[in-house]
Order: C-alpha cells, then sequence, then structure tokens
C-alpha cells in the first residue's frame, strides 16, 4: 500500500526516562530561580489599608515654587492655562490626563495611596463620590484654606457645604456639569426622556454609562423613584431594568466618553451622556443636541483634591486658588462648554464667546435643572452589592 | 573534558527557551492561580484565603459571554473551514505561476495590525455604511444595523483568524504527490472519489492545525467582540477584560482566565483525541 503519511506530529524520537527525569529537575530548578526573582519584586498587589481616622491637614509653606503635578480628565483644559500659570508662578506644571474612569483610576492609585503615597502627583480631580471615598479612606488631606482666597471668595453659593463636604474642607469643584441625553435629531427627534430609550423602536441605538452612578439613577427617575430616598432595591431595579435591556440588545454599547464616535457616525440615535460633550460635538455635527430628560438630569461635580503624600502642596493650592481667578477660570471653561464653579465668569465670557456665555447648557437656570439630582449616596455595604449587580451587567 | 561538554549541551541550547518560559508562563501562572483564590476588594487590598467560590460566583454571573465564546469560536472555525479549504486548495493545485502572489495575499492583511483592521470593519459595516443600507435592502441586517449583532462578531473573527486556517491547510495540501491523485485516477477513481479518499485525508493534518489555530485565540478574542458587538454580544475575553482594568475584581476574572484555559485544553484534547489521532497519526482514517 502506498503510505506517503508526512510526519507534522513530532514525535520523532523518546529520551530515555533517566534523561526525562533530569530535564524534569532543571525545569525545577528554573522556576525555582525564577520564583526567588519574583518574590524580590513584593507582596504584587495585594495593598494593606492606611490608617483611618485623624486627617491630615496641608502644609503650605513659603513662596510657591518647584515642580507640579496634576491628574485630570482628557480635554478639560485649554491649552494656554498651564503656561500662563507657570509664566506667572514660577512653577513647572506637569499636567497628566490619565483620569478616564473614576473606579479604574482609583484602581491605579490605591497601591500607592495605602502606602501614603500620591504616585507623585500633587492633585487628583475625581467626581464627587470618588472624591467622598477617597476621604473617607484617609487617603486625602484637608485643604489650607488661608492659601486659596480666591476659593473662599469666588465659589459659587450652590456647591458650598455639599453633603459630600460639609465643610468645604478637601474637595475645590474643577467643573460641574449635567448627565442627561445627547439625541441626533435628524435621526430621533421622538427621544424626550430617559423611559424613550427603553423604546423597542431604538433597539440596538442606544449607548449608556459604564459609570454607574450617572446611568443607573436616571433609569431610577423613569422608573418613578424619587432619587432623595432611593433604596437599595430601587437601585437593584433599575439595575435589572438594564440587564434586561442589555440582553435583549436594546442598548447597544455601554461607553465612556467614546459615545462621541457611535453618535457621529450615526449608529446610534441617543446616549445618555455628559453635557461639555453635547456642546462640543454640536460644533461638528449641528444634529447632536444635549435634550434635557423629562425625568431630569443628574447633576455633579469633578474635584480638585491634595492626596496623602503629595509632594509640594504649596503649588498645588497655588494652583487651585489661579483657577478660582474669573478671568483664568473663563478660559477654562470657554474650552470644555461645562458648569463653571467660580462666580463672575459669565459677564467675562459675554465679551469674548457671547453664545457661550447666553447658553443654557454652560449657565443653567434655576428652572431648567429643576428635576435634576445628585447622585444619591450608597453605604458600604450597599456600594459593594449594587456594585455588584452593576458590573455583572455591564461586563457580562 | 569534551564529553561532557558535549552532554551538557542540550541543556544549554534548553534554557534560554525553559527559563523564558518559566519567567514568562510559569510565574505568572502561579500568581494567576494563587489570585484566583484570593478575597478582598481593590479598596481594602487582596487576601489569599482558598476562595473557591470565586469559580463557582464568577461562571453563575458569567455564564452567558462564556458559552457565547465557544459558539462564536466555533462557528466562526467552521466558516473558516469552509471558506479556507477550498482556497488554499486553488491555490496548491489550481495558483499556477500566481501561487505566491495568492499566498501573499491571503497573509498580506497582516501586515496591518489586527486591532486596526478590525476598526475598519467598524466602519464599513457602520449603520449608515452603503455596505449596511445593501445587506438591508437584501434583508440580511434584521432590525437595520448589522454592527452589534453576533453576525458582525463572527464574521469578525472568521476573517481576522482565515489566514491561520489556510496556510497549515495549504501546507499540507502543497507536500501532496499529485502522482497520487493521478493513480487514484488510473484505478477509476471519480474525480470525486479521489477528492475524498486520497486528497482529504492526506491534508488532514492541515485541517487539524488550522481548526486548533483558528479556535483556540478565537475563543479568548475579545477585540472582535468589543469593536463589532453590542451588549448581548459580548464574550468571555470581554468580560475578563472588563473584570480586569474597570472592575479590577482581580480574582474573578484570574478565576474566568483559569476556567477559560481549562475548557480549551478540555475540547482540543477531545478534538484530537477523535479528529486528529486519526487525521495526524493513522491511515485507518479512510479505509479503502
Amino acid at each position: 500500500m502506498l503510505n506517503p503519511r508526512v510526519k507534522t506530529d513530532g514525535t520523532g524520537g523518546r529520551a530515555p526516562r533517566a534523561r526525562g527525569l533530569k530535564m524534569v529537575a532543571l525545569a525545577a530548578l528554573a522556576l525555582a530561580a525564577s520564583l526567588a526573582i519574583a518574590a524580590c519584586g513584593g507582596g504584587g498587589i495585594e495593598g494593606s489599608n492606611s490608617e483611618k481616622g485623624k486627617v491630615q491637614t496641608v502644609k503650605v509653606s513659603g513662596k510657591p515654587s518647584g515642580q507640579l503635578t496634576i491628574s485630570n480628565w482628557p480635554l478639560y483644559i485649554d491649552k494656554n492655562t498651564v503656561p500662563e500659570f507657570e509664566k506667572a508662578t514660577g512653577i513647572s506644571v506637569k499636567y497628566i490626563e490619565d483620569v478616564n474612569d473614576n473606579a479604574e483610576f482609583f484602581a491605579k492609585m490605591q497601591p500607592f495611596l495605602a502606602k501614603g503615597e500620591s504616585g507623585g502627583r500633587s492633585i487628583f480631580v475625581v467626581t464627587d463620590w470618588m472624591a467622598k471615598k477617597m476621604y473617607d479612606l484617609g487617603y486625602l488631606q484637608n485643604l489650607d484654606k488661608a492659601a486659596i482666597p480666591n476659593v473662599e471668595k469666588n465659589l459659587i453659593p450652590t456647591l458650598r457645604n455639599r453633603p459630600i463636604d460639609p465643610k468645604d474642607q478637601y474637595a475645590v469643584p474643577w467643573q460641574s456639569g449635567m448627565t442627561g441625553l445627547i439625541v441626533r435629531e435628524d435621526l430621533a427627534p421622538q427621544i424626550k426622556s430617559i423611559c424613550d430609550l427603553f423604546n423597542p423602536k431604538y433597539k440596538g441605538k442606544v449607548d449608556m454609562l459604564t459609570e454607574m452612578r450617572d446611568t443607573v439613577p436616571l433609569v431610577m427617575k423613569c422608573q418613578g423613584v424619587n432619587l432623595a430616598h432611593a433604596t437599595e432595591q430601587d437601585w437593584l431595579n433599575a439595575i435589572d431594568k438594564l440587564k434586561s435591556a442589555a440582553d435583549s440588545g436594546q442598548i447597544r454599547r455601554f461607553t465612556g466618553n467614546d459615545y462621541a464616535r457611535d453618535l457621529t457616525s450615526g449608529d446610534v440615535d441617543a446616549v445618555i451622556g455628559w453635557s461639555g460633550d453635547a456642546i462640543q460635538l454640536q460644533q461638528d455635527n449641528p444634529n447632536i443636541q444635549f435634550v434635557m430628560p423629562k425625568e431630569g438630569c443628574m447633576l455633579w461635580s469633578d474635584n480638585m483634591v491634595i492626596p496623602v503624600g503629595a509632594p509640594n502642596p504649596t503649588a498645588a493650592e497655588a494652583w487651585m486658588n489661579y483657577v478660582y481667578d474669573p478671568k483664568n477660570q473663563a478660559q477654562i471653561t470657554d474650552y470644555n462648554y461645562y458648569f463653571s464653579p467660580v462666580k463672575g465668569v459669565q459677564p467675562l465670557l459675554k465679551k469674548t464667546d457671547p453664545t457661550a456665555a447666553k447658553s443654557k447648557l454652560i449657565f443653567p437656570t434655576k428652572q431648567f435643572t429643576a428635576k435634576c439630582d445628585a447622585a444619591p449616596p450608597l453605604s458600604g455595604a450597599e456600594e459593594t452589592k449594587v456594585t455588584a449587580a452593576f458590573n455583572a451587567v455591564i461586563n457580562g | 573534558m569534551a564529553s561532557s561538554r558535549r552532554r551538557l549541551t542540550p541543556y544549554l541550547l534548553l534554557f534560554p527557551g525553559v527559563f523564558w518560559l518559566v519567567l514568562f508562563f510559569v510565574v505568572p501562572m502561579y500568581y494567576m492561580a494563587r489570585l484566583s483564590l484570593d478575597s478582598g476588594t481593590i479598596e481594602k487590598g487582596f487576601e489569599f484565603t482558598w476562595q473557591w467560590s470565586n469559580y463557582s460566583d464568577a461562571l453563575t454571573l458569567y455564564k452567558d459571554p462564556f458559552i457565547r465564546a465557544f459558539e462564536y469560536a466555533g462557528a466562526a472555525t467552521i466558516i473558516a473551514l469552509l471558506i479556507g479549504y477550498p482556497l488554499a486548495y486553488a491555490i496548491a493545485f489550481k495558483g499556477g505561476k500566481w501561487k505566491n502572489a495568492m499566498l501573499v495575499a491571503v497573509i498580506a492583511p497582516f501586515f496591518t495590525t489586527y486591532l486596526i483592521r478590525t476598526y475598519a470593519w467598524q466602519t464599513i459595516l457602520s449603520d449608515q455604511s452603503p455596505v449596511t443600507k445593501v445587506l438591508d435592502a437584501i434583508g440580511l441586517a434584521p432590525g437595520g444595523h448589522v454592527l452589534a449583532t453576533a453576525g458582525a462578531v463572527i464574521a469578525g473573527i472568521t476573517y481576522n483568524f482565515l489566514p491561520f486556517m489556510v496556510l497549515p491547510i495549504y501546507a499540507s495540501l502543497e507536500r501532496v504527490d499529485p502522482r497520487l491523485i493521478e493513480a487514484a485516477k488510473d484505478l477509476y477513481a471519480s474525480s470525486r472519489s479521489a477528492f475524498v479518499k486520497v486528497t482529504l485525508p492526506l491534508s488532514a493534518p492541515g485541517v487539524v492545525a488550522g481548526t486548533l489555530l483558528t479556535f483556540i485565540p478565537a475563543s479568548g478574542d475579545y477585540v472582535n467582540a468589543f469593536f463589532l458587538g453590542g451588549t448581548n454580544n459580548k464574550m468571555i475575553g470581554n468580560t475578563i477584560q472588563g473584570l480586569f482594568l474597570t472592575t479590577r475584581d482581580y480574582p474573578a476574572a484570574a478565576a474566568l482566565s483559569f476556567v477559560l484555559m481549562a475548557v480549551i485544553m478540555i475540547i482540543v484534547f477531545i478534538y484530537i483525541r477523535f479528529a486528529g489521532s486519526e487525521a495526524l497519526m493513522g491511515e485507518e482514517a479512510a479505509p479503502i
């Protein structure tokens, strides 16, 4: 018989047993050696808890100078503010845009913070709930208010004595904004409410945010929950609704800022998104509009905070003070189009950018945001349970 | 002296490879295994407590993407085989002077990164694109969109892994001695039976290698489902990525990775047992 089988299986020959054993021994030796090398690297990601209780206060001393490292979200500052600050103060700034998601940033910083270090950064910019979480874990310092007179003077009243920071001790708002609907008016002009996003007519044409405290409370609002009295069960009910919408393909994707792509390409009709993004996207495509949901919106602030072990806190407070000068602030607001936490910005913008000064998305009236709320707080045990349920939806 | 050196040579030759594998495979595996049995959260830190429930919890929670991963990878492998075999056959036997050019064409997509190519598909298949409009018109895009469907993910995987199917099959077809087929025909075999009884069995090792090279990476893939899928098309790779990078539930992610590895190994083992051993080792596969 003809059997010209090609040998491809690599069983070319077998080592005698003794030699095989020796090889195993050699491999074991190499393993032991590399384990020893790896062991020098320390305990991996398993971190210890920092001491809780007493909160340090920032120690400001002398004239601000030296180097300052700031972590902020992308596209949150114009090109001129940093160089102008450097020129005015002589401080050299390393401005890093490495916050894309609160939970992700926390996970990145946590190993440092647990050891009382800040990863070289002097300022983080994080959303309300994350600021509070870090503060409660003892990862943040109280501020020296004497060094930030502009904040004291110019912070708008609605952002003073907030539940996350009742005595205004540690968090200085960077910008605030609304979470609501961003709609392609040319594709789906009838979308006016969060509930509309669950209409089968828009199946697969809707994105929602991976940021739990934006998406879930809005869905609760659609379900008629009063957020002031939201219970754990209310959160879980809303998450159930999200789960069935995700399973059926009603929701196309859970995203961060990258919903911008889906809106621009017309892959989705509407998303749950952030007000500043809506204005920025609208400049390229006038059909993209921020729509205040019938149920109301979510209000939030991103806050500058000073972590424990932050180098050069003097320069950090100088930065906070600098951006709270209305003139400097107007420049930032005119770039990112979020709400400014600083008094006196609107009159300045009237001169430089009248359209922005008139926009109710940047300077909302009380009436416009009447039905809007801040994300309801979650206690430790609730948070663990609710977060796990939400994560199962966005990862599953 | 010389003889002892000669005895050491194979070990010295082995050393770089073994060291590399130990350092970058065994050690990470050890840490992953340990991590998968940790308890705790990212805030409170993780602690090694033999938390076996990580496995059952993760599997209960993420059963759907798990099953989906194997369904999609299986479907893509079968489609890739159906497309890849005729393609490899045509190149090997009918390619003529175009053989090399055709091979280059198969490999050419590799010159662009996988990520960019998949991203390009996202644009090509986007809801407002002419391609989608045409597909919709002929009834191939239920609901008016192709993106964010199982079909798009499977098509993406098939496209991305097709060369892994074609090349091994081509290699084994290339080595088939044409005289064997001539001999079969001389013995009054029809073209069809010559193919079934001679060519196909001889190319079986390529088919086995191709299916494995496609199926294994495809079941752990997350790029295609990320770019081309929707919320109900997530594969287990997406889940593991999300758990590692966003949720930071390292133990659950590590546990899922291990289960994925184990299931792939079991599937591959069974496959090789039933299909592979005959194709790779024995001639009994095609009794005449």
